[in-house]
């Protein structure tokens, strides 16, 4: 009896543990995917500034890069540069004392650094014309995720510099975007890359922000060209086209990268990936959109490949078309999801991974999957500062991701569509995020200005996407769109702020939207509509007494009978700063309804309404399309007379599921 | 087994405690009737009490009503923001578990005692439902208490198997992935559970059928019937159809129930009243179970005297 315990105990723990990959397998060496980094090649979308060639070698043992590295960088300002700033991201996982480990209290999106992962980059070498610059690189801010180099010699307006690295970088144990798991390696913002000038002509000054937890990034556009050596087994997956693929000593492949007009370059290595393709048709050709995935996420390739081409078709026909001609789409494997998951880069992005509690019609997979793809509109085209408007591209993409989604899966499911539930994206997103009236900062703030992660992806994601979707119902879904496509078509491949979509925005819809930008983007708060009265009487002839002397009469109920018609008042607030028109719908008795419009942009916090009706007021329903998506709609549907029944049978059901606990613990 | 001579009387195994079962059910239909009506009573009281706080919060907002008839979006809005209506509805369940154990001590002994001394008429039924189940009730509350500790390693070994699995569920991709882990994490506690419940059982039958000749210690009986529960794995086998005679009764019911929403109050009063008879059901196979293992529990050897009886007295 023992015996059989212990080996059913043992089959089971057997059972219940180890997926094994088997022994990785020298792979056939890729075909080179032949074609232009541009679709149908073309001259350059942008100015193309910040340009850099790579050589990299990945140990995947020690999960460090030796590589070297060339920068070209062109002053297109009009002031001369004596300084480059750089960007040596990897360097946030040093250790404890960085800003980012500090700031994000060790942790980002839920997940800990591993201790004992610690990621860094370290300069071996920095040359500028040959000369040796490494000992003048010093880092700036009080953190080592920035370095500056004085030059020797000014860039001149119009200039171009040549600097040459040779740098070390260790790759963390996955987290924050970045880093291996086992024998997957996400390599992301793992090279010195310089800074941006941003300001007006002649005074133009650098931005590169330390790398803090809330914090993305700002590039300059460019052309990349990275060799990427790593062992015969390994799968390779890269921003922009494969130009090349070599064998090379040592049982080591090196595969060769271009890419054009992209400000970033992320790479994927693992050993047992797969690769399913699909074709997006765009108004101007095809996209590729490849998913590289481990086998056993096979099920769930296919939906990131539904929704990877689903989202390249939308967002091309409803904004600027995919200029590259091919997008990868990276599904980690789950134990690396948390950290590598959910990030865009151009041309590549990652899934938010693949779980069984994600069954079919549980769209999270493919909304995040549509938002990564969305970034390279909103960030990889349209490419705004990340540490300064992170709204500007997240919470614009997620406004677009919600329509996406509903124009793939249809309005109503888009969100969920299992088990008889259904639910819209938009609509899930409002229910679940923080009421927009709690943030204490607004939308348009710093990254890292917020005052803790949550609020900052509160106001950034959420409140952003439900202000959009606000203002686009206000002014018209048809006016909306056409104002946003002329957006991003004005603004692709340059660095827009807030105050460019705004503008925009204003000449498209013809109007100043200042009533709407200020309180909603640049102040705190929401729309805080409430039903503060509602109610009828029964109308009658005045009654009391009228009149003095001779002429006084007293009119008793008798004489001013009610006249079988109601007097119906209902008095509505609005306590928020965001003040928007809103349609207001009252059911009657009778079943009628009427729709009156409270347009109080201007015009005070409350407003009553009085109808006269031959019956009386049953409902009054605040907005009853949803179209205020920036209000919480709760109380937004009164009912003038309580009832009961629904209460009831809530309650009969959890009195059943009561007496079956109950009957679990007595007889 | 059994030290006694008259410990094997009549009693073949299986079958045997499942015919007892049944003819404890024929005979005391009206008890099992009796205790039913305080379950449904307590579970109506819940229900209305429920409807009440529900109604209060809810009963002018038709964003309940959408959520009550399964709309997602309203469930998410109407649990975020009256979350102080949830707690309170919480409170009312737990007050009526609570409630409902304590009164189980009292039915549970007096069903015990009913189908342990098998009285012939009605009055007597009663007379002896009330004397075993107030004679044993502060016994029965001990045993609670010496439960307890089996109780906590239940947990200790859920957490342990659980905690051994979890990155397997974490990380799980299909449903097959699933079973594993989870039977893992779930199996062993489970029959520790059931163990430990059966345990407990057959320490209140002992109770019972002891209780006036021999005023046996609860700890003693609950260390004795820990042997005999361990030594006789019939105790478990004949247990455990209870439970998935109780199981498949519950499944059955959803599955049949499955799509037929009912709406309104009448629609609320059909549902309590058709999940009232599936409660009937399954209380039906509790008293059936604790008929056989009265039967099984006269075997048993005897305690050890603790208090002035006829020697030969067995039940």
């Amino acid at each position: 009896m023992a015996r059989t315990a212990v080996v059913v105990a043992v089959c089971s723990f057997a059972l219940a543990c180890g997926r094994d990959h088997g022994t990785p397998r020298v792979r056939p060496l890729p075909v080179a995917d032949g074609s232009p980094a541009l679709r149908g090649g073309g001259a350059p979308r942008s100015p193309r500034s910040a340009s850099y060639k790579i050589d990299a070698r990945l140990d995947v043992v020690r999960h460090e890069i030796t590589a070297t590295q060339t920068l070209t960088w062109i002053n297109t300002g009009e002031s001369a540069v004596d300084t480059l700033p750089f960007h040596l991201y990897l360097n946030a996982f040093k250790n404890e004392s960085t800003l980012f480990m500090r700031s994000g209290r060790g942790g980002m999106r839920g997940e800990e650094a591993s201790p004992g992962g610690w990621g860094w980059i370290r300069v071996d070498s920095v040359q500028v014309a040959g000369a040796e610059l490494a000992s003048t690189l010093a880092f700036a801010g009080g953190d080592e995720t920035v370095a500056t180099l004085p030059l020797p010699t000014a860039v001149p307006p119009g200039g171009t510099i040549d600097v040459a690295f040779k740098f070390t970088a260790q790759l963390p144990e996955v987290f924050a975007r970045t880093g291996y798991k086992g024998e997957f390696h996400m390599v992301g913002q793992w090279f010195p890359k310089i800074g941006v000038r941003t300001g007006p002509p002649g005074a133009e000054r650098w931005e590169c922000e330390p790398f803090h937890v809330n914090t993305e990034f700002f590039a300059d556009f460019g052309v990349y060209d990275v060799a990427i050596t790593v062992p015969n087994t390994y799968v390779v997956a890269a921003t922009g086209v494969l130009a090349a693929a070599t064998e090379a000593p040592g049982g080591t492949r090196t595969f060769t990268y271009h890419a054009e007009d992209v400000h970033d370059f992320a790479w994927m290595a693992d050993p047992y990936m797969d690769v399913m393709s699909g074709q997006a048709k765009v108004e101007d050709g095809t996209v590729e959109v490849r998913v590289v995935y481990r086998p056993a996420q096979k099920e769930f390739a296919r939906r990131h490949l539904e929704a990877g081409v689903g989202a390249i078709e939308k967002f091309s026909a409803w904004f600027v078309p995919y200029p590259w001609p091919i997008i990868t789409i990276i599904d980690p494997p789950p134990d690396a999801a948390m950290g590598a998951g959910g990030m865009e880069y151009p041309t590549l992005v990652t899934t938010g991974g693949d779980t069984v509690f994600a069954r079919p019609g549980l769209r999270l997979p493919e909304y995040v999957t549509v938002h990564e793809v969305g970034h390279n509109w909103f960030q990889g085209m349209l490419a705004s500062n990340e540490a300064v408007e992170a709204w500007l591209d997240e919470g614009v993409n997620e406004w677009a991701d919600a329509k996406v989604m509903a124009d793939l899966y249809g309005a109503r499911a888009s969100g969920v569509d299992w088990m008889g539930w259904q639910a819209e994206v938009g609509a899930l997103r409002r229910a679940v995020g923080t009421d927009p009236s709690s943030l204490p900062v607004p939308i348009a703030a710093a990254a890292y200005a917020f005052v803790d992660s949550s609020a900052y992806a509160s106001a950034t994601y959420d409140k952003t996407a439900r202000a959009l979707a606000t203002l686009e119902q206000t002014v018209g879904p048809a006016k909306f769109a056409a104002a946003m496509k002329a957006y991003t078509r004005a603004w692709a491949f340059k660095h827009p702020t807030g105050r460019d979509l705004f503008d925009v925005l204003s000449r498209e819809l013809g109007e100043d939207l200042t009533w709407f930008v200020r309180p909603a983007f640049q102040e705190v708060g929401g729309i805080e509509l409430a039903i503060r009265n509602a109610a009828c009487r029964l109308v009658h002839p005045p009654r009391g007494v009228f009149g003095e002397g001779a002429s006084r009469t007293i009119v008793t109920e008798t004489e001013a009978p009610e006249t079988g018609s109601y007097i119906c008042e209902v008095v509505v607030t609005n306590t928020g700063s965001v003040h928007a028109p809103v349609d207001i719908e009252l059911e009657f008795a009778d079943g009628s309804t009427q729709r009156v419009r409270w347009d109080d942009r201007g015009r005070g916090t409350w407003e009553r309404f009085v109808i006269e009706r031959s019956t009386p007021l049953v409902e009054v329903w605040l907005d009853p399309e949803n179209k205020l998506a920036l209000a919480t709609p709760v109380t937004h549907r009164y009912r003038l007379d309580g009832d009961g029944s629904a209460a009831l049978r809530a309650a009969a059901w959890v009195s059943s599921v009561t007496q079956t606990l109950m009957q679990i613990v007595g007889p | 087994m059994g030290s006694t001579g008259m410990s094997m009387r009549g009693l073949g195994g299986l079958g045997d405690m499942i015919g007892a079962g049944l003819r404890g059910l024929s005979r005391y239909t009206g008890t099992l009737f009796a205790v039913f009506v305080v379950q449904s009573l307590i579970a109506a009281a819940c229900m209305i009490g429920i409807a009440l706080v529900l109604a209060q919060a809810f009963s002018h907002l038709p964003l309940f009503d959408e959520a009550v008839d399964g709309q997602l979006v309203a469930v998410i809005w109407v649990v975020r923001h009256a979350r102080g209506t949830f707690v309170a509805v919480g409170g009312i369940v737990f007050a009526a578990i609570v409630l409902w154990q304590l009164a189980a001590w009292f039915l549970a002994g007096g069903l015990y005692g009913v189908l342990a001394e098998r009285p012939e008429s009605r009055g007597e039924t009663a007379r002896c439902f009330g004397a075993s189940g107030a004679a044993t009730y502060l016994a029965y509350a001990r045993l609670a208490v010496c439960s307890l500790p089996a109780w906590a390693l239940v947990l200790t070994v859920f957490g342990a198997c659980l905690g051994m699995v979890a990155p397997r569920l974490e990380y799980a991709l299909a449903v097959t992935d699933l079973i594993g882990p989870l039977a893992f994490a779930f199996v062993p506690a489970l029959a520790l559970l059931h163990f430990f419940w059966t345990v407990s059982d057959y320490a209140r039958v002992e109770l019972t059928l002891r209780h006036d000749t021999h005023d046996p210690g609860v700890l003693a009986t609950y260390l004795r019937s820990l042997v005999f529960v361990a030594k006789r794995p019939l105790t478990l086998v004949h247990g455990g159809l209870g439970w998935v005679f109780f199981l498949l009764v519950t499944i059955a019911y959803a599955y049949l129930s499955q799509g037929r929403a009912m709406y309104g109050a009448e629609g609320a009063i059909t549902l309590f009243v058709a999940r009232q008879g599936v409660a009937l059901l399954r209380m039906a196979i509790h008293v059936a179970v604790m008929a056989g293992q009265i039967e099984l529990g006269r075997t048993r050897p005897l305690p050890p005297r603790h208090a002035e009886a006829p020697a030969d007295a067995t039940s």
